[in-house]
């Protein structure tokens, strides 16, 4: 399913203006360890997390990954956004904790298939 | 916990749970040795001998040394995630320092957060308590001290509202000035 529609379908709030959310999204990952995420994520995945630092987005340009989704109502900082908006890297925020978010996502076809 | 101001705050308040009338913070980031290093020095009552070995272990620390707290062994875990460590030395009735380094360009470094709003917590909710702020960055220095600013304050106090707005300010800009808070190789990857 596109990005776009995922995140219609699943209520979440578009932080990252002007950023195209035409991507189709096969694969996700979560975990709120950085190191992790850049060791065991793939192209193409959406990045489930809670960390909102100024790091994140160096991760998804070094992983070329689909987008950064927030849980849990976490807020990105104001340097994020500003970063993600010129690295054109999409980030969405959700009020649900991690686990409800995954579950709804694998229920729409996105796996965690490496 | 997901800032070390977060840490630096829990370890301020065992140093004031301790007694202490005065707590130092330093916190040093040295560029080339890829190092970051967060002081925490008071002049409170200090950790008896047999309870030292023991802080850092949180299923002791939690439950029977109360003025100490899960804190210790929350920020080992933190400096260690990064290649970093955590010491602890300890005076009975002269003190306690708690010295955490951490690798400063290391993704799981947590960041430095809003020293800000902690140093604002600390001193507004201590007016009593002097605090020392220091931060270097490559030789740059940004410092505060309540010592000085009592001078400068006379009348008012340091829970005054105005005081913590400053303290606020000039921590940010300060920071700022000095180029803190920065995980330089990582950022190559966002120019």
């Amino acid at each position: 399913m596109k990005l776009k529609d995922l995140a219609e379908r699943l209520g979440w709030e578009l932080k990252t203006r002007n950023v195209p959310l035409e991507a189709e999204v096969q694969t996700g990952y979560s975990s709120d360890l950085l190191s992790d995420v850049l060791a065991n994520s793939i192209e193409g995945d959406l990045w489930v997390t809670r960390q909102t630092h100024l790091n994140i987005v160096a991760i998804a340009v070094m992983r070329d990954l689909s987008g950064i989704l927030l849980a849990n109502g976490a807020e990105p900082d104001p340097d994020t956004l500003e970063k993600a908006a010129e690295k054109m890297v999409p980030i969405f925020r959700t009020t649900l904790p991690t686990f409800e978010v995954v579950g709804r996502l694998y229920q729409l076809g996105v796996t965690g298939a490496r | 916990m997901l800032e070390l101001s977060m840490h630096i705050l829990d370890i301020a308040q065992n140093s004031l749970a301790a007694g202490s009338t005065r707590v130092e913070i330093r916190i040093w980031e040295n560029l080339p040795e890829d190092l970051l290093v967060i002081e925490v020095k008071d002049n409170g009552r200090g950790i008896p001998g047999e309870m030292l070995s023991r802080v850092m272990d949180p299923f002791v620390t939690s439950r029977t040394t109360r003025p100490v707290g899960l804190g210790l062994s929350l920020l080992k875990e933190a400096a260690e995630r990064c290649e970093g460590c955590l010491e602890v030395h300890s005076e009975e009735g002269r003190g306690t320092k708690v010295v955490a380094r951490f690798r400063l360009d290391h993704f799981d470094r947590a960041p430095l957060g809003d020293m800000g709003a902690t140093m604002g917590i600390l001193i507004s909710g201590n007016p009593e308590v002097d605090f020392l702020y220091e931060h270097q960055v490559d030789g740059q220095t940004y410092g505060l001290e309540t010592g000085e600013m009592r001078k400068i304050l006379g009348p008012i106090g340091l829970d005054d509202p105005s005081v913590l707005r400053f303290v606020q300010q000039d921590i940010q800009t300060g920071l700022k000035k000095i180029g803190a808070a920065t995980f330089p190789k990582i950022m190559e990857v966002l120019r």
